[in-house]
């Protein structure tokens, strides 16, 4: 790639890290507020029963350097994450990046699996109907996709559980039960019920449909007909590339919220599993952490986005 | 014995059925047209009198559904010779109730797969097409020497990519595209409009086809750009010598470079013959609709004579009810007392009124 080609590209890239570093500390501050207004916080939560009165709590809090004002918390807190630490889990005393980073991996592999679940599904049936029109196929699979969108993910992920596994004996039950031979089984029924559950695949199908038919009918289309092309290789970037990952870059939030349910019902030793605790004690440095972590994927994905469109379209390129 | 003409266009009916108004909208309606190796054949009318729609027939490219396309497209060139319209209506079930048509069942994807196999080694190969509005019918993705070379690629004995590239630029010269080495690499959005339009000349000269069709090739473009596309064609004509189909409703454009001249209205051809018995003012035979047409042509002997443009009155035929008689008798001017009866009752046929000279009036039959 030549020079001129990559220089848009970096442009791009130190935009999105000034954006990204003002979101952050925006998101950073909006959760901790809320975090401070709900009731309970770690101490009254962790430390129930085992302080013989609110003095020596008190004083515990004093001893570990916790400032009481809500401001000075999160300044601390702000100062550290600067110098790149992002503190301790409250509840098991380990360091909350390389937590997170050990956990995130998990949910990594669930929401890419889950991602591909959806596109395998969702693109042939875009593409059929864009092409073929509405046939009876391409009608039964359309309503087919709106009505496993619109199943709620939990009671869905439950059902798959009953009936595969306790019916069928069909998958290994926990992460890690099992030999590790067969350990890949385990990722299926979590990976299958996001992908089809999270309600993105509907959505993916409508919206290539609508873009795929809208390339078609291009006169750019009409005239790669003409001289006898393929009208696949003149759609590609238009009705495929470019929407495509438009759709996965703006779904990226559902899917991650979508992968907090599925790893609670599965038992599945994720990110999202981890916040659910984490909300549950009141642990504030790993909520934090965790949000952080959430944030800047949620950026990335647009990042991605805005990087592919400037490769694929050179228009892009030269404004 | 004589040689086929290169496309021979036969009865060709396109329609168009409009569920809303359970009718068909009658686009093309019974056009006859020849085009001879080496000549160019200018189809000039209104908008909306069918002549875009004629040359997408015969490109297959007709996809608004549901439609017809009836009638015989034949093709003779060195290496095919075919009509293009066989076995197509295969796909189309009309139901008729007395009198009018209930519903029209078309199996589109069928017939779409059936003409894209139909012209498959037709469209590009063996007929190229030009369209109106350059700067959107060229991928605005692909650089345009590659969409070049593609099309070389694809159309030619030439399989090698470099031997393509070069290839692309002999044709990117040979349009007058300053610089080829340097807008080879260009997308269109980089490009002026004139320039799209010289590299969509280059690309469909390229594949070195038996028929060229260029359907409007200087709408869309500014004054001064048309004049010098309109020169460039002329060129290239006597340089290449390529046999072509000319849509335009610009009549200035037809009268530069056609050999001979269609009329179209409403669906039919009213006049058909050499372009310069047609397109010169005065001659005798000469069908009143194209009379008007030349009549309305801004140029300056006219506003010198009359002080005004002459235009014609009322409006471009409703081609959903046809009316009985002659297509244009409502808008003409020219209706004798001895041929009123005829003209509102009876159409009339495409009659020879001087050898290769055709004329759809009653004017000229003798009763």
């Amino acid at each position: 790639m030549k020079l001129s080609a990559i220089r848009p590209i970096l442009l791009l890239i130190c935009k999105e890290l000034a954006i990204a570093s003002l979101l952050l500390l925006g998101v950073s501050f909006i959760v901790f507020i809320i975090l401070f207004l709900s009731p309970g916080d770690p101490f009254s939560l962790l430390l129930k029963g085992q302080m013989a009165s609110d003095t020596i709590g008190a004083g515990t809090r004093e001893a570990l350097g916790v400032p009481t004002a809500w401001y000075a918390q999160y300044l601390s807190w702000l100062s550290n994450i600067l110098r790149g630490n992002f503190g301790t889990s409250i509840r098991t005393g380990l360091p909350v990046l390389s937590e997170v980073i050990r956990v995130g991996i998990n949910t990594l592999y669930l929401t890419i699996g889950s991602m591909l679940v959806t596109l395998l599904l969702a693109v042939p049936i875009a593409i059929l109907s864009a092409r073929r029109g509405m046939t009876v196929f391409n009608w039964t699979s359309t309503i087919f996709t709106y009505i496993v969108s619109a199943l709620p993910v939990f009671w869905f992920g439950y059902i798959v559980i009953y009936i595969s596994m306790h019916q069928f004996g069909l998958f290994p039950l926990a992460f890690g039960s099992s030999s590790q031979k067969i350990g890949w089984l385990y990722f299926m029924p979590p990976v299958l019920v996001l992908g089809i559950g999270n309600g993105t695949i509907s959505e993916v199908v409508r919206y290539l449909r609508e873009e795929m038919e809208r390339v078609f009918s291009e006169d750019y289309i009409r005239l790669a007909r003409a001289k006898g092309a393929s009208i696949w290789k003149h759609s590609l970037k238009e009705g495929f590339l470019i929407p495509i990952t438009e759709i996965i870059a703006s779904k990226i939030p559902f899917i991650l919220g979508g992968a907090v349910v599925v790893e609670q019902v599965f038992n599945w030793p994720g990110m999202g599993r981890m916040a659910w605790q984490a909300a549950q004690d009141r642990d504030y440095p790993l909520i934090m952490g965790i949000t952080i972590v959430a944030a800047i994927i949620v950026r990335l994905g647009s990042l991605i986005k805005s990087v592919v469109y400037i490769i694929v379209n050179p228009r892009a390129s030269q404004e | 014995m004589s040689i086929a003409p290169v496309l021979k266009i036969e009865n060709l009916r396109t329609y168009f059925y409009s569920r809303s108004k359970e009718a068909f909208i009658r686009s093309v309606d019974g056009v006859n047209l020849e085009i001879d190796k080496g000549e160019t054949l200018g189809i000039v009318g209104e908008s909306g009198s069918g002549k875009s729609i004629t040359a997408l027939s015969t490109m297959g490219l007709i996809s608004a559904e549901p439609g017809v396309i009836i009638g015989k497209i034949r093709l003779t060139t060195e290496s095919v010779q075919k009509d293009l319209l066989q076995d197509l209506n295969n796909y189309v079930k009309i139901n008729t109730s007395p009198g009018r048509i209930m519903e029209v069942y078309k199996d589109n994807s069928g017939w779409q797969k059936y003409t894209d196999r139909m012209m498959r080694g037709i469209r590009g190969k063996e007929i190229s097409m030009i369209f109106q509005n350059p700067k959107v019918s060229l991928n605005p993705f692909i650089t345009i020497g590659k969409q070049i070379t593609e099309s070389i690629m694809l159309n030619t004995p030439i399989k090698n990519r470099n031997e393509a590239k070069d290839r692309a630029l002999y044709w990117l010269e040979q349009v007058k595209i300053d610089s080829p080495r340097l807008r080879y690499n260009n997308n269109p959005h980089g490009l002026s409009g004139g320039m799209c339009q010289r590299a969509m000349i280059a690309m469909a000269l390229s594949s070195e086809p038996s028929l060229l069709v260029a359907d409007e090739p200087t709408t869309g473009l500014d004054a001064t750009i048309q004049s010098k596309i309109v020169s460039l064609l002329a060129e290239l004509k006597s340089s290449v010598g390529v046999t072509a189909m000319l849509i335009s409703h610009d009549i200035n454009v037809i009268m530069e470079l056609s050999d001979k001249v269609a009329v179209m209205y409403g669906g039919t051809v009213l006049e058909h013959g050499p372009a310069k018995d047609i397109l010169t003012e005065g001659s005798l035979y000469k069908h009143p609709y194209t009379e008007a047409l030349l009549a309305s042509i801004p140029n300056e002997q006219h506003i010198r004579e009359k002080g005004y443009l002459q235009a014609i009155k009322g409006d471009v035929l409703d081609t959903i009810n046809i009316p009985e008689g002659c297509r244009f008798h409502a808008r003409c001017n020219k209706i004798t007392d001895r041929t009123r009866e005829q003209c509102e009752h009876i159409e009339p046929d495409l009659k020879e009124v001087f050898p290769g000279h055709s004329v759809r009036c009653w004017l000229f039959v003798d009763s």
